[in-house]
């Protein structure tokens, strides 16, 4: 990669091959840094390479997997991928898509994980289709393990992350605990609650949307007064918050400590001006 | 405030959380009903003043998952353990971690935010029982006495059974897929809980509760009804069950209270 940028740029400094390099994606080493290069992509929506994309590509390192892929879906059963880290995985997806069963399905379906770390060994019994699909289908290329997992905050289900590996073994706990804070951060681009919110250091791991501190659990109790309140899903009544939030020029867990200690009426959160 | 129980009382009152764990173990039933399950019974059986588990999230933290009173102030002591504790430690070690005097001036300097915190909140004796499975440990039982005195033999022996039926309970079965049931189990777990604590805000608005009455009505609407907790949470969340329903249940109690 350096060699070939300085072909390309030749005469440039080491800062200048620096900034080429981070802007044509050199492989990221740690979760705090995918976290860092999605801010980057927020901030800039008109770069090449979309947040997404940019985290299906990190898997691959990140969490020594051999593709990955973020699909969204809703309750009717339409589903859109989002990026697909290679042909392979590409493939699984639309597998998926005419099948109607597989990995992703399942996770999204069930709000459960679903982790084949052997997918000759294990048996598929919720998508036996798809699994004799994958041998024909994907001759030459083979897929001996999937890991989905659904993208949700809650009962609000946006979607799946799948990840596949060509040689059968489970994720170890480091690469799981990766996995995890991955679609922690994945989950925050489609749900949208924003990191740093228990005064954790922003340089630190992304916030988990299954984290009960004092005051993300005070966020979730404020979800749940104003999906009461308005009649409103999850993902709505925390869009509602974090407006309201914005426009007051207030953190999201303060307005929701407010709405709990009864500080603030859920009523005063209606209307698109929140 | 919790008595220690009579002998007659405690016996029977075993003999009642035998039969209801091995109910739920053999029924199709969720992780978070058992979990509930013990920590209610922990404090009965046990004489102490308030229980709570935590689970790893898997993510290098722990998270409250079931707490014998939903008071605010009682959750945030056991979440306050994600970052220091007796519980914390006896993630770590696989140890029980035993604490006869939060108030000691060792205490203090081991757990500088929690131990007086809970001294604050009126407990003087803490004891965190790990759940272990194998060489892994998924979380930990934690009992708060008001009492000075962390637990002894035969109450230790149990409580150690009670952590171990939670583990049991989260993995429900032995397999080869050990590991990866047990990521599916605690992720789950995990995000029933939040559904839960949004269903818990859902009923306290609509029903001008307090955050922890609204859990009781909850917990009271799935007896009645023989369903789970996480799936009454869910269809609240997902507007196929009425707030209204559920508060219709506010003056019943179960025959477990």
């Amino acid at each position: 990669m350096a060699a070939e940028i300085r072909g390309r740029h030749p005469g440039m400094t080491f800062v200048g091959r620096w900034w080429v390099r981070m802007l044509h994606g050199a492989p990221i080493r740690s979760v705090a840094a995918l976290q860092t290069a999605l801010a980057v992509r927020l901030s800039d929506v008109a770069a090449p390479g979309g947040p997404f994309q940019v985290l299906c590509d990190a898997c691959q390192s990140l969490l020594a997997v051999d593709g990955a892929s973020v699909t969204i879906s809703n309750a009717t059963g339409t589903r859109e991928t989002l990026c697909a880290s290679n042909q392979t995985i590409a493939l699984l997806e639309q597998l998926e898509y005419t099948l109607g069963e597989g990995p992703a399905h399942q996770a999204y379906t069930t709000g459960r994980p679903v982790l084949i770390s052997d997918l000759d060994a294990d048996g598929t019994p919720e998508w036996p289709t798809l699994a004799s699909s994958l041998a024909s289908s994907l001759a030459g290329t083979s897929i001996a393990a999937i890991f989905a997992f659904p993208l949700q905050y809650g009962s609000a289900r946006a979607g799946t992350l799948m990840l596949y590996r060509a040689t059968a073994g489970r994720l170890s706990a480091e690469h799981l605990a990766n996995a995890l804070q991955i679609v922690d951060l994945a989950t925050g681009l489609l749900i949208g609650l924003p990191d740093g919110m228990d005064g954790a250091s922003r340089d630190g791991p992304p916030n988990s949307y299954i984290s009960l501190a004092p005051a993300r659990g005070r966020v979730h109790q404020a979800t749940g007064m104003l999906m009461a309140e308005f009649t409103i899903p999850a993902d709505q009544a925390l869009s509602r918050l974090r407006g309201h939030a914005f426009a007051t020029g207030r953190l999201i867990d303060d307005v929701a400590a407010d709405l709990v200690a009864s500080r603030l009426r859920p009523s005063d959160l209606g209307g698109l001006g929140g | 405030m919790s008595d220690v129980p009579s002998a007659a009382a405690r016996e029977s009152a075993l003999i009642g959380t035998f039969a209801d764990l091995v109910d739920t173990m053999v029924d199709d039933f969720d992780a978070v009903d058992l979990l509930h399950l013990l920590v209610e019974r922990s404090v009965q059986l046990l004489g102490v003043a308030a229980a709570g588990l935590m689970i790893a999230d898997q993510r290098g933290s722990m998270q409250v998952v079931a707490a014998s009173s939903e008071h605010a102030r009682l959750l945030e002591l056991f979440q306050l353990q994600a970052a220091q504790g007796p519980c914390l430690d006896a993630f770590h070690t696989g140890q029980p971690v035993l604490v006869n005097d939060l108030d000691a001036v060792a205490m203090t300097e081991r757990w500088p935010v929690f131990a007086p915190e809970a001294v604050r909140s009126g407990y003087l004796s803490v004891s965190a029982i790990p759940m272990r499975l194998r060489l892994e440990t998924i979380g930990a039982l934690n009992l708060f006495s008001t009492r000075p005195g962390a637990l002894t033999d035969p109450d230790l022996r149990l409580a150690q059974s009670l952590a171990h039926a939670a583990t049991i309970g989260i993995l429900q079965e032995r397999t080869l897929r050990r590991h990866e049931i047990l990521t599916e189990q605690l992720q789950t777990a995990l995000n029933n809980r939040v559904i839960i604590e949004q269903a818990k805000g859902m009923l306290a608005h609509a029903g001008k509760l307090p955050l922890d009455e609204a859990f009781t009505t909850l917990r009271n609407y799935s007896r009645h009804h023989q369903s789970r907790m996480s799936d009454v949470a869910t269809a609240l969340t997902t507007q196929t069950l009425e707030p209204r329903e559920v508060l219709a249940h506010r003056g019943t109690r179960s025959t477990t209270e």
